[in-house]
């Protein structure tokens, strides 16, 4: 039952978006993406940011059709009982390795760049626990707190301000569009995996009240924001760093603060990070939550977070060497182009054909 | 209810009982200033500052300088070395100075950058200074009041201000180095009597060697206000013919560089235009003449001029691009960028730079 209680605004349907789509990606982006953009990183983040709005009204199309029904739920009316299962099966599996992906790289990070002496398991419990504990209510509670830390990000943009002390060149960036059309456009594929999370919507949709009117302004504003605040780091990287010492930093964001030197005040690296573990982390209770309604049903919703989080966690604290955590994020990216990009196409094009199919019978 | 906060109390317990992150301040020692040179070995020898910390217990800490050297054959080998050699774990987090010796900078000087811009630790904003002769001499150097680290690093930084020397941290050497189009300009250092370290000028690098060309302080100014502009201020002093000399302090300049590209001859010649603001501090001359500010305009315009020529001939003998040329030319002329050479055609740019003074204030001179 979808009551008023467990019900989110459209207002707080944006901070949803744009806390669960930020987080380690952006971190490391600006390096991704010089990799085959270069200069022209900053088309390639505006460009992910207009495809990942077409899928946005793709889904918003899909659910006028189905106004209380989500993503799950559909397919099983459109496939029927076994195949809808079985794509519902992909479809957890999707959002389970996706939450343990984020996990892994946010842990990652965290030791390499504070915590290099704490065991995995203990830092993997930690964001796990807290987790749990915010998965496991009611959706408006997580909405509100979402909207809370969304200030977290208004601080960063804040403290990023300071970096315009450092020399900048804008010549790197020019001319604009040097790499070519292909090459920026394998670098908005990198840049979409980094603003995955708006597929939510897909999950979430049945909760929000109001829908018919503001949903799909709020949804496009959120990313619209996201894109903004992507764009502008990438852009903040892009001029700050020569092309070449780009390629070699693992996560410019960060080095960028690194670079920065006050009398009372220095590495405000280590400051950045510390506050960034909040989107980070909303994004796997974002994952958290969004794989526990994919499978649960109302009344096991509770046990469903629990054993979703100890699979996330057991993922995480298995010891992967580098090379396999980029095979572990190819094979996370194949089956993101399923669930987020095909089959929601497939399933706006078949149920526009099965609508056109009755009409003509009708007629 | 009571099991559920038995289980809290346990979960705290056992994270709140240490931390494994934690390095204690009494446990460290802190490097303030670094050195590496090469020895006629070929060796590398690195020499660290380092201020031990020790606890006399009730919060009073001791302080010790001391100075510690360590050969090696290789750049990563040398920390460890450091670190076997002390008592306590080496911190390089608050290394302010890195010294790299004249030798061993014309050896290249990447690899010795790379070990203070990749660990966690590293403190990119040490500012990295060349010396004449050995670096480890100049760390050497006992002055009385504080470590020698943090008397150079006051230099370093009232220089900056006055535009002396370029303002050269890790971070932006780095940047410098890997970029094809641009090279770089450090700040170097000398040893001037037996306790006493003073600004030298610049050296004048291509890519992440060290040219062995050098611009003394007396000229660096003019060199930087033409190629990174003006700092706080500027001051330059001239000595303009026999009996007549000035000192003056820029407050403002305009600057211009425009690129003519002849794309079938590829001849690249690059024009900059220099305006200063100056303010004159004094000026001797024939003290019954009075001060004409339009002649002296003129004839500082032209003497500056002559020593821009001369520095712009210098930087092209040492194959250094230190206006970043070639960056220019990659972003606004991409097509002719890709078909030149540029270690070899660097140096047939033409520069022509133009100086025009313009004296705002006599001040108390008049």
């Amino acid at each position: 039952m979808i009551t008023k209680k467990n019900s989110i605004t459209t207002f707080q349907i944006f901070f949803f978006l744009i806390q669960s789509q930020v987080g380690i990606g952006l971190l490391s982006l600006p390096n991704v993406v010089q990799a085959t953009a270069k200069g022209d990183g900053w088309i390639s983040t505006i460009l992910a940011g207009v495809i990942v709005q077409i899928m946005l009204i793709i889904y918003w199309l899909l659910f006028k059709q189905f106004p209380n029904e989500n993503y799950t739920k559909i397919t099983i009316r459109l496939f029927g009982k076994y195949i809808g299962k079985l794509l519902n099966c992909i479809i957890y599996l999707y959002f389970i390795l996706t939450g343990s992906l984020a996990l892994i790289l946010y842990i990652n990070c965290i030791s390499l760049w504070l915590l290099p002496l704490t065991p995995v398991w203990v830092l993997s419990l930690f964001i796990m626990l807290s987790g749990i504990y915010l998965a496991i209510s009611e959706l408006t509670i997580i909405a509100r707190f979402y909207v809370i830390a969304t200030f977290m990000l208004v601080l960063l943009i804040f403290l990023s301000l300071l970096t315009y002390g450092l020399e900048k060149d804008f010549q790197n960036i020019l001319p604009i569009g040097h790499s070519g059309m292909k090459n920026i456009l394998m670098g908005s594929n990198k840049s979409i995996i980094s603003m995955l999370g708006f597929e939510g919507v897909l999950l979430i949709y049945p909760f929000i009240n109001n829908k018919e009117k503001g949903m799909l302004k709020s949804v496009s504003f959120a990313n619209l924001t996201v894109t903004a605040l992507y764009t502008y780091f990438l852009f903040l990287c892009l001029i700050s760093f020569s092309p070449n010492q780009l390629k070699q930093v693992r996560e410019p964001v960060l080095y960028l603060f690194k670079a920065l030197s006050y009398d009372m005040l220095d590495r405000i690296d280590l400051i950045f990070i510390s506050s960034w573990i909040v989107p980070m982390t909303t994004s796997i209770i974002a994952y958290l939550f969004y794989a526990s309604k994919s499978i649960s049903k109302e009344k096991s919703y509770k046990k469903t977070v629990l054993v979703n989080a100890i699979i996330i966690y057991l993922i995480s604290i298995y010891p992967f060497d580098e090379n396999m955590i980029t095979k572990f994020s190819t094979y996370v990216t194949y089956l993101s182009y399923f669930v987020v990009f095909i089959l929601p196409i497939l399933l706006l094009t078949l149920t526009l054909f099965i609508k056109t199919l009755k009409r003509s019978e009708n007629a | 209810m009571k099991k559920i906060f038995l289980i809290y109390l346990c979960f705290i317990l056992v994270f709140l009982s240490g931390c494994w992150d934690q390095s204690l301040l009494v446990g460290k020692t802190l490097i303030n200033g670094v050195s590496f040179d090469i020895s006629e070995k070929n060796e590398l020898v690195a020499a660290a500052r380092i201020l031990n910390i020790e606890s006399k217990g009730g919060g009073q800490f001791e302080l010790t300088d001391e100075l510690l050297d360590v050969k090696g054959k290789y750049s990563s080998e040398v920390g460890p070395e450091i670190n076997f050699k002390m008592p306590g774990k080496i911190d390089v987090s608050k290394a302010h100075i890195i010294l790299i010796g004249e030798e061993l900078g014309k050896k290249g000087i990447h690899p010795f950058l790379e070990i203070f811009y990749r660990p966690k630790d590293a403190y990119v904003t040490s500012r990295v200074v060349m010396t004449k002769g050995s670096a480890a001499d100049i760390l050497a150097v006992n002055p009385q009041k504080s470590p020698i680290a943090f008397e150079i690093l006051k230099a370093l930084r009232s220089s900056e201000t006055l535009t002396n020397i370029p303002r050269q941290t890790v971070f932006s050497a780095w940047s410098q180095i890997v970029d094809p189009g641009e090279d770089l300009m450090l700040p170097f250092v000398e040893k001037v009597e037996e306790n006493r370290v003073s600004i030298g000028g610049v050296y004048l690098f291509h890519s992440d060697k060290y040219t062995g060309y050098s611009i003394p302080r007396e000229k660096s100014t003019l060199l930087l206000l033409l190629t990174e502009g003006i700092q706080k201020e500027g001051f330059v002093a001239l000595n303009l013919t026999r009996n007549r000399s000035t000192a003056f302090r820029v407050t403002d300049e305009n600057r211009k560089l425009d690129l003519v590209v002849d794309k079938d001859h590829r001849k690249i010649k690059c024009k900059i235009n220099l305006e200063i603001d100056v303010d004159l501090v004094s000026y001797s001359n024939n003290f019954e003449e009075k001060t004409n500010v339009k002649t002296l305009n003129k004839d500082m315009s032209e003497l500056l001029t002559k020593e821009a020529k001369e520095l712009t001939k210098t930087l092209l003998e040492a194959n250094c691009d230190a206006f970043g040329i070639g960056k220019k030319l990659a972003s606004s002329h991409p097509d002719v960028w890709k078909k030149l050479d540029w270690e070899k055609d660097y140096k047939n740019v033409q520069f022509e730079p133009k100086v025009k003074v313009n004296i705002t204030k006599t001040g108390t001179v008049f």
